[in-house]
């Protein structure tokens, strides 16, 4: 049986209503320390807003996000980002015109302080980075002359070098081949063999299932269900919402 | 009293709608803030001048001819000039049309020197009585000009085929493209008729103010409070920042002090951009 | 470097007065460039009205000297200090805006500035000031300008050197580059982008009181004309945007040529400057310090191609 699993990302009827839609309602979903918590769901689901709400990039409407027991909401993203949570952007966001040694660099000088990060220090920490995340090949090009599978590689190493708790993951994989994939899904269990607790939002059916511990699939802004893989996706309104017919038939045969 | 300075103010607007129409209308459909904007006002202003010193044309009969001569002026400078960078960073493009505004005003100031010029028409001081209020013919005839050259865009815009091809490419270049769009022409055409506009104004300013071949750098700035208080991407943007520009400045004015026109004119701009950055009747994009 | 240094440590000693002058007049213009350079080349936001900070600068200056009696170098420091916190405090909510929006409303912010300046007693409205008359002799008191700006210039450049290589430099350059990810990273943009716009209104202002001083006489209209704003735009860009030298190198050049000019083509000067914007942005927006520094096509095919990379 496993011990009490310590909640340390808790969003409490999240909404969020921009002038005539409303992108996410009463979302509610826990993050347990050291946890994969993947986010699935159709394309407008909602899954980038949630993101941008717990980030701080956008308004919360109503509801909250707790972190570690307190509340963030309200907080700017760079407060967020230093508190401990750190984010990826679904289209990269790379500094083109610094490498890409700077552009880690810059993730440890401004991200959670353990220690006093001067600049020497920070470019230590993307050297260590680099490495961990394969990039050592091109640690001195600049970022807008990199593939994009070695972009999608830097949106992680950056975040990584913030030395955060929580990563919040959104669709690093798309646009990557099936080695890529691969590649990508033992360098999110490397990740979080660190202690580091994520949440991942992806497409693709087969790395989800790989790294995930548990699920949860919101559809039209609102959750509609939350737990293991197998039960997730074995769940009707699920199926209906968002796999289809023949995926069911396929994981049942 | 206070009427009078109402209706001044309400005259003055229409003309200030006019003269930031043109601006609007560049900018709304090319992103480019075209710094060269009031030297177009001047050239318009320039033209009824020469006419009328030269040939005694009455001022408001030369008016689509000052429209005309700009509107190909406009159309060259965009074809030929201003689409080479027209993509490029929003600097590029404020520091070519100030160099093209440079570049008129020295040649304005070379060939017409920085005297002071006057349109003098022999019914100047007509004017008539409106509840207690002086109202001079030539200032309502501007203010009903304007309006009815802004309805007439109106139209142009919302009837025409050129007119739906400018309001395509401004919202969907890619697919304005696809759709057989000349976009170079159209954007020519835009320029073009945006800075006729600026001559349409320059005309009416003629006829009521002194000009200079220095004139156009307030009148540009001034455009650029008026499209700001009204909103891009509406016809009706400029010509409700125009009068309330115009009543503001009226009001301001008459209690503070002729000086201090400037001065509420930029502090109303800094307030609606600090506050409402895309104005009174501005479109999300 | 050293070699340019030394030069121009010397130049005071071969120049004439009236030569003397001119470098000192294209030092004043360096450091309004290089000060520029800071929001608008590092941080990447163009800003139109920079020359407020100039004027601001120029009008501490006098209102230092006269009003209160005080001496040369602490009105020029306070000239600088105010024009500084002015940028930061009207940075805070300017900066918010991004883009075309921002670029006019610094120029909103520098045509405000002059009008209030034109309104206030303390500055004398639209009539001017007069400041007092250095206590040199005139030799001295040009070498003494021409010493100033540099000693201002060199000391500006070093400040920004060290600042680049802080982490401020980094956040900085973030923010142009990304500013979403800049917030994501931990950068407290609000912050960082009013500080560079502080610092940049910090040098500016020192350029406005060496210029103070040295006319004598100080109006509104010159020290808040909006065409000196531009320029030291175009100075900046033409000489290379985001490069610690590009700025001075920009300077030099376009007031040379402009100097040139004027002396022998005296009427085709004043369409010098609108021609000459035309043609550096249609054919090297990014400067000649971008051609020098190692871009692979040279020449005419680079300017070519320049444009057709921006062409509709």
């Amino acid at each position: 049986m496993a011990e009490q699993q310590k909640a340390i990302l808790v969003g409490k009827a999240l909404t969020k209503q921009f002038k005539g839609l409303i992108a996410n309602y009463q979302v509610d979903f826990t993050l347990n320390q050291g946890e994969i918590l993947g986010l699935i769901g159709p394309n407008g689901a909602g899954k980038t807003t949630l993101v941008n709400m717990i980030s701080g990039s956008l308004a919360i409407t109503s509801g909250d996000v707790l972190f570690k027991g307190k509340s963030i909401k309200g907080l700017k993203p760079y407060q967020i980002g230093r508190l401990g949570i750190a984010r990826t952007y679904q289209i990269v966001k790379p500094f083109a015109r610094m490498t890409v040694l700077e552009n880690i660099a810059v993730g440890a000088m401004f991200g959670r302080q353990t220690k006093k990060q001067g600049i020497r220090r920070a470019l230590d920490m993307a050297g260590q980075i680099v490495s961990f995340v394969g990039l050592e090949k091109v640690r001195n090009q600049q970022a807008d002359q990199l593939s994009v599978a070695s972009r999608k590689r830097l949106e992680i190493a950056k975040a990584l070098a913030m030395n955060p708790e929580v990563v919040l993951f959104d669709e690093v994989m798309s646009g990557l081949n099936s080695k890529e994939i691969d590649a990508a899904v033992a360098l999110i269990h490397q990740i979080r063999a660190k202690g580091i607790s994520i949440i991942v939002i992806e497409h693709v059916m087969r790395a989800i299932k790989a790294i995930s511990d548990r699920l949860f699939v919101l559809h039209h802004g609102e959750k509609i269900a939350e737990g293991p893989p197998l039960d997730v996706l074995n769940n009707k309104e699920v199926i209906q919402a968002y796999l289809g017919k023949r995926y069911q038939q396929a994981v049942i045969s | 009293m206070l009427t009078q300075v109402i209706i001044n103010g309400l005259l003055k607007g229409g003309l200030y709608a006019l003269m930031a129409m043109g601006m609007s209308m560049i900018w709304g459909v090319m992103n480019i803030i075209n710094i060269a904007h009031g030297s177009f006002i001047m050239l318009g202003a320039y033209i009824t001048y020469w006419l009328f010193t030269g040939f005694g044309m009455d001022p408001f009969v030369s008016l689509p001819l000052s429209m005309a001569v700009i509107f190909l002026l406009g159309w060259l400078i965009q074809k030929y000039l201003i689409n080479l960078v027209v993509q490029a960073d929003i600097f590029i493009t404020l520091l070519l049309t100030f160099g093209i505004e440079l570049l008129i005003n020295n040649l304005a100031l070379l060939f017409w020197t920085a005297d002071v010029r006057k349109v003098q028409v022999g019914y100047g001081a007509a004017n008539f009585q409106f509840f207690g209020t002086t109202v001079p013919y030539v200032r309502l005839a501007a203010f009903i000009l304007a309006l009815l050259i802004s309805a007439i865009l109106f139209q142009l815009m919302n009837r025409s085929r050129t007119g739906r091809a400018i309001r395509a490419t401004s919202q969907e270049l890619d697919a304005a493209k696809l759709s057989g769009v000349r976009v170079g022409n159209i954007y020519a055409s835009t320029f073009a008729i945006g800075t006729s506009l600026a001559a349409a104004a320059g005309t009416l300013w003629a006829i009521l103010f002194p000009i200079s071949p220095t004139m156009g750098g307030i009148l540009t700035l001034k455009s650029f409070v008026v499209t700001i208080i009204g909103g891009l991407g509406t016809m009706m943007g400029p010509l409700v920042g125009g009068l309330i520009l115009g009543i503001a400045e009226a009001l301001g004015t008459n209690w503070f002090g002729s000086t201090y026109e400037n001065l509420i004119s930029f502090a109303i701009f800094l307030v609606v951009l600090i506050f409402m950055p895309r104005g009174i009747l501005g479109v999300r994009r | 470097m050293g070699i340019t240094i030394a030069v121009a440590v010397a130049l005071p000693f071969i120049l004439n007065n009236f030569d003397l002058r001119t470098a000192t007049d294209i030092l004043i213009f360096a450091i309004l460039a290089s000060s520029w350079n800071i929001i608008g080349g590092y941080t990447g936001y163009a800003s139109f009205g920079n020359i407020v900070f100039f004027g601001l600068g120029a009008y501490t200056t006098t209102i230092c000297m006269t009003t209160l009696g005080l001496g040369f170098f602490p009105s020029m420091v306070l000239g600088g200090l105010l024009s500084g916190m002015y940028g930061y405090l009207v940075g805070l909510p300017i900066l918010r805006l991004k883009g075309h929006y921002f670029a006019i409303a610094t120029l909103g912010l520098a045509e405000a500035t002059k009008a209030l300046v034109q309104n206030l007693n303390i500055t004398e409205g639209n009539s001017g000031m007069y400041l007092p008359i250095p206590d040199f002799s005139i030799d001295a008191s040009y070498r003494f300008f021409y010493f100033t700006s540099l000693a201002v210039l060199l000391i500006m450049l070093l400040a920004t050197y060290f600042l680049l290589k802080s982490k401020f430099g980094y956040g900085l350059i973030a923010i142009r580059e990304d500013e979403d990810a800049a917030n994501s990273i931990g950068i407290n943009t609000t912050l960082f982008k009013s500080a560079a716009f502080g610092l940049s209104g910090f040098f500016s202002g020192f350029a406005g009181a060496i210029y103070a001083y040295q006319q004598g006489f100080i109006k509104p209209e010159p020290v808040f004309a909006v065409t000196s704003t531009v320029k030291m735009i175009v100075m900046a860009v033409f000489g290379g945007i985001g490069s610690l030298w590009g700025p001075t190198i920009g300077a030099v050049t376009i007031e040379l040529i402009t100097t040139f000019l004027t002396d022998y083509f005296l009427i085709i000067h004043t369409l010098f400057f609108g021609s000459i914007i035309i043609l550096a942005i249609l054919f090297a927006p990014k400067g000649i310090y971008d051609i020098f520094t190692g871009r692979k096509k040279l020449g005419i095919v680079y300017f070519l191609d320049n444009i057709r990379k921006n062409r509709v």
